[in-house]
């Protein structure tokens, strides 16, 4: 990410600590087909908007339910793809 | 029966004959359908800037200014981090063992040039940007997304005059998507190539049309013909998401000795295996899908090492045409797929089969 143009770190603490399901994926290495990949986690709050129109991308780390074999402890997931397992009250959103 | 039942509302956003939709990785299939009163997606998931640029001209300077689709893999998620040699070295010698044990076994040549993996990790990202960009600054009629939301980019392209379509497998995918404003939800099911949802094409088409609203729905997964077409309009959907159905056609650049098994493949010649990408995907058989599945065989890996592992064999088949060893993404109607078909007729076809269907269950309007 550090070596990518046009990235604006950032940190959104309303949803520090937020648990949420992620419907992620991607396209697999080496081919031209999409796959699928499913995370549960914890969002850490950290985010990056990447490009004009931002595309937003937020960390999730405390993994405990990804494909298995995943070797990675945290994961990037694209925001209209991340579900909040309790979502935000009204008082939380304001 | 008073209206046309082949006139959806997906032909009103296009301003289209029929709809198909055909998703193509063959600018002459799609050049072909779309002048048969059709649509067409062309897939450019793996396709630089610069060359999605050129396809988009050369189908441009052939369809006499009917709309036309792009589709791009938008990733939905990315490792934290990444490094393709770090990758290489994690795959287990049990593994490279048994993959050597079946390159032996069937005499399987090596690529004639190296497996290109550059996608990898945080580069999957910054590929669907710059692919994006060109989509943007064409104003392709359709952007379509295969697999991540496509919701931010509603704006930017409804501002240039392009429609926004996003494929999903799950209903709050299609929630999501809807309520953002998306000009149409490709609901594909567990029939289709690929790597699918788990949900079958019958309850995701009717589920995702449940919620729509007057966002038209594109049936997706298994549909090879005209009855399939009318199923699926009365599942709600306003139109059909096609690939395997034109893969054998004329017009398709799929090798020929391909082309040769698809034809004589029925729903059984496919296998939904991780073998090949560490995903679950349906493709045709082959020796590398099956010698997978035997009882001592390891574990498929999970992605990207499974890829990496499998990629000298597909890469290799490729490259000296060897049809015993080859395999290519299909869906469940594969074996509706029996004939090397124009892709002109096969619009035809499908739409006579699908206005029969409804003739015989109410009656065609005069």
């Amino acid at each position: 990410m550090e070596n990518r143009p046009n990235i604006r770190p950032g940190f959104d603490p309303m949803l520090a600590g937020k648990r949420a399901e992620c419907d992620g994926g991607g396209l697999v290495p080496g081919s031209r087909y999409a796959a699928r990949q499913e995370f549960t986690g914890t969002l850490t709050g950290e985010y990056y908007d990447e490009g004009e129109p931002a595309w937003r991308w937020y960390l999730m780390n405390e993994l405990t339910h990804k494909p298995a074999n995943f070797p990675y402890a945290a994961v990037w997931c694209e925001s209209e793809s991340i579900f909040l397992l309790n979502p935000l009250s009204r008082s939380e959103q304001a | 029966m008073s209206k046309d039942p082949l006139h959806t509302r997906l032909c009103d956003q296009l301003g289209i004959e029929y709809p198909i939709v055909a998703f193509t990785h063959c600018k002459d299939v799609a050049v072909a359908v779309i002048n048969s009163g059709g649509f067409a997606v062309l897939g450019e998931a793996m396709h630089t800037p610069d060359e999605i640029a050129a396809d988009i001209k050369w189908i441009r300077d052939r369809i006499d200014g009917k709309p036309f689709g792009i589709d791009l893999v938008l990733p939905a998620s990315a490792p934290a981090e990444a490094s393709l040699d770090d990758i290489k070295a994690k795959i287990p010698q049990s593994h490279r063992d048994y993959e050597q044990m079946i390159m032996k076994k069937y005499d399987v040549p090596m690529p004639k040039k190296g497996v290109d993996l550059h996608q990898w990790g945080g580069l999957n990202q910054a590929l669907g940007r710059a692919q994006l960009d060109v989509l943007l600054e064409e104003s392709v009629p359709v952007i379509a997304s295969g697999l991540g939301s496509p919701a931010f980019l509603l704006d930017a392209a409804h501002e240039r005059g392009s429609l926004v379509w996003g494929l999903v497998g799950r209903k709050r995918q299609a929630k999501r998507q809807i309520d953002a404003g998306v000009d149409a939800v490709i609901a594909q099911g567990f029939d289709a190539a690929g790597h699918t949802g788990d949900v079958g094409t019958l309850s995701i088409v009717a589920e995702v049309a449940a919620i729509a609203g007057d966002t038209p729905v594109i049936a997706a997964g298994g549909i090879t013909t005209g009855r399939h077409l009318a199923a699926a309009l009365c599942l709600g959907a306003s139109g059909v998401w096609t690939g395997t159905l034109w893969l054998a056609c004329r017009e398709s650049d799929v090798d020929m000795l391909i082309k040769e098994r698809l034809i004589a493949a029925t729903a059984d010649d496919t296998t939904w295996s991780d073998s090949i990408s560490g995903f679950t995907m349906r493709v045709l058989k082959c020796p590398w899908t099956e010698e997978w599945k035997k009882p001592d065989a390891p574990r498929p890996l999970e992605s990207p090492y499974q890829m990496i592992l499998s990629s000298d064999y597909i890469q290799g088949s490729n490259d000296h045409r060897r049809g015993d060893l080859m395999t290519e993404a299909s869906g469940q109607g594969v074996g509706f797929v029996t004939e090397m078909k124009p892709a002109r007729q096969i619009v035809f076809d499908v739409v006579e089969e699908a206005l029969a269907t409804f003739d015989d269950l109410v009656g065609l309007p005069d």
